[in-house]
């Protein structure tokens, strides 16, 4: 039992960062219609940025993560006011060519504003908890503790946004049909903005999360979390807010407790294969419910 | 008298048609897209031939096999995109069948290069024909992410079998395949899977799954059935890809699945799939031109500029810049661009007549 816990506490991390991208891509998707395949590097980027702002400038952790979050809100801003606003009558694949030249661009910018060399990382918060449950220790760190925290507190305080607020009702407004929001008087322009704004500061607390729990940071190192947010925004449905950010809760737990069941029943060897289990069940089951688990039918006109 | 010169001038008149009806079946041949396959397969060969006696360098070589190898790849997806309007971002994961098939058949099984080709292909069509289906349930953006998922089972299936892979020098028909000799392979394959594209697109199913890319109703009205044409644009799609796999295997003979940016990463399809609308999604030249931009131009021609062998980024970074561009301003692609140069030309080249010899009254 206490193997259990434990499993469950060291999916802490990877669920927040999935859930944060995940809550990023769908809103981008919602307002922009498109895929963004830049978002592992947008988010990667904001890691580097917070990593300048600890290293270069000797800002603690608590200063420079804010600070690198408002650098790549505007720097996603300017890409959805400088390169997405233009092209937003481009056809649905064209989009997703765009998003990808962006990585490209993203990618070639990295190494050029800073540097090669790897940026250090820090804890926001050093020491672990334990306690004696059942018949053993439970343990987990005080750095996924208070990431869960940030994250909770970041994606409830979005969603009462979005229930509640002017901008969310544009936001709901411009998702469900975006000329007959223009129509109304709403400035989808400001709403995709705010949307891509979003985006790039919720990537950058992802990819903070996610270094600070000890992955090394990459250009690359948040595209994994990029394709589990793809498949949670499918198998819990695009048609909602909340479907995708359960689902992408649900994978990295998913994955790990694949995991456990496998160390459970004797066959370690196997545990490399969890990640091809979790998708594969994730296949059956949009294959079977195409709309998502939580989606809504769409009816089909000719 | 009279008659000697007619007969001799009939002779000289004989001669000339001959010539003319020769330049003319050589135009004809130009024309045809079998003819400029060929040709452009022995451009290669002489490329080639070049780089093995190091007459131009070895990089270039290289490169070139490369985008060769890739634009397999890009042509079956050219065919699922522009001439069925289905769009997968599996490319990555499927290229990964025909690596794996060549290292499990050649190299742990000890049997020959064709037959590592056939289980390649039967293996993608098995792939393709389960994609096929499920893309009947599901369409559009949401095509492309499920495929990148089933891409993404791929390659943690690589992952979980053998990481890196590495196959040594092989036989074809009793021939030793050197890496610097792949080129050859590479070229004749490229130029066999043009023609079979080519013509499948002239042919009946190509008709028809255009139609199906404008619409699925209006096509199934007319007789065409979604299932059968869906199913055959992915398997071909898959099978292009797993050949592509084959091909890259025999140029690089190496592979490794975990690395982020190899052969099976979620980067392999999103650049095939800018090299195809770069190129322009309807025309195998475009499909090719594209993938060289993506995979070729650095390796060949902008590594030997100094300023940018210092820094690779910008090219990285530039390429960006011209794909949004390409995107924003041609989304017919580079194809779009010279159908419409060509335009102008012609324009131009009639306002020069006007000026020259008048207007055409008549």
């Amino acid at each position: 039992m206490a193997y259990f816990l434990n499993t469950i506490m060291g999916s802490i991390a990877p669920m927040c960062v999935t859930a944060l991208v995940t809550l990023a891509i769908t809103l981008i998707f919602k307002t922009s219609y498109t895929t963004n395949f830049a978002q592992g590097v947008i988010s990667a980027f904001g890691a580097y940025m917070v990593a300048y702002f600890l290293n270069q400038k000797g800002l603690p952790i608590w200063a420079s993560l804010p600070i690198g979050m408002i650098v790549s809100m505007v720097i996603a801003t300017l890409i959805d006011v400088l390169i997405f606003r233009r092209g937003r009558y481009v056809n649905a694949l064209g989009k997703q060519i765009i998003t990808m030249g962006l990585i490209s661009i993203i990618v070639g910018a990295i190494p050029l504003i800073f540097g090669i060399a790897v940026p250090q990382f820090t804890a926001f918060i050093d020491g672990t908890l334990s306690a004696e449950i059942f018949d053993g220790s439970v343990t987990v760190t005080k750095n996924a503790l208070v990431c869960g925290g940030i994250t909770i507190v970041v994606i409830v305080a979005i969603f009462v946004a979005l229930r509640f607020s002017k901008w969310g009702l544009s936001v709901r407004a411009t998702a469900s049909n975006e000329y007959v929001a223009g129509m109304m008087g709403i400035n989808t322009h400001i709403v995709t903005a705010v949307s891509w704004g979003l985006a790039g500061a919720l990537g950058a607390l992802a990819a903070a999360i996610n270094a600070s729990s000890g992955n090394t940071v990459g250009i690359y190192f948040m595209t994994n979390y990029q394709v589990y947010a793809f498949l949670a925004g499918i198998l819990g449905g695009f048609s909602s807010f909340y479907g995708p950010v359960v689902v992408a809760l649900m994978i990295p737990l998913a994955n790990n407790l694949v995991q456990y069941f496998v160390n459970i029943a004797g066959a370690p060897e196997m545990t490399k294969w969890s990640m091809v289990i979790v998708y594969a069940v994730a296949l059956v089951i949009i294959f079977f419910k195409p709309q998502g688990i939580f989606g809504k039918r769409i009816a089909k006109k000719v | 008298m009279n008659k000697f010169l007619s007969n001799k001038y009939a002779f000289l008149g004989k001669e000339q048609k001959a010539n003319t009806a020769l330049t003319n079946k050589m135009r004809g041949a130009l024309k045809n897209s079998t003819w400029q396959f060929l040709i452009f397969g022995a451009l290669i060969c002489v490329i080639g031939y070049l780089a093995v006696n190091k007459v131009i360098p070895y990089s270039l070589q290289s490169g070139i096999a490369t985008t060769l190898a890739y634009s397999i790849a890009a042509i079956g997806f050219c065919l699922l995109m522009g001439y069925s309007g289905l769009a997968s971002l599996g490319t990555g994961g499927f290229i990964g069948i025909g690596t794996y098939s060549v290292y499990y058949i050649m190299n742990e099984s000890n049997m020959s290069f064709a037959i590592a080709i056939i289980v390649a292909l039967l293996v993608s069509v098995v792939i393709g024909i389960i994609v096929g289906f499920i893309s009947l349930r599901i369409e559009g953006i949401y095509l492309c992410i499920l495929t990148l998922g089933l891409s993404e089972i791929l390659r943690n299936l690589y992952m979980a079998l053998e990481d890196t892979i590495k196959i040594s020098n092989f036989e074809i028909f009793g021939m030793l395949v050197k890496r610097q000799s792949s080129i050859y392979i590479v070229a004749v394959v490229l130029v066999v899977i043009m023609i079979i594209t080519q013509n499948l697109i002239n042919s009946p199913t190509g008709r028809a799954m255009l139609a199906m890319k404008n619409s699925t109703a209006a096509a199934q009205a007319m007789g065409i059935s979604l299932i059968k044409y869906r199913l055959l644009a992915f398997v071909i799609c898959t099978a292009y890809a797993a050949i592509s796999g084959v091909m890259l295997m025999v140029c690089m003979r190496a592979a490794t699945a975990s690395d982020g940016t190899g052969f099976y990463a979620l980067i392999t399809s999103l650049n095939i799939l800018a090299a195809v609308i770069i190129g322009g999604y309807k025309s195998i030249w475009g499909a090719v031109f594209g993938t060289y931009i993506m995979y070729g131009l650095q390796t060949t021609l902008l590594n030997r500029i100094e300023v940018l062998q210092e820094n690779p980024v910008i090219i990285t970074f530039v390429s960006g810049v011209l794909v949004i561009l390409v995107v924003m301003f041609y989304p017919g692609g580079i194809a779009q661009l010279i159908w419409e140069l060509k335009g102008k030309l012609k324009k131009l080249f009639t306002k020069l007549k006007e000026v020259r010899y008048g207007k055409d009254l008549g």
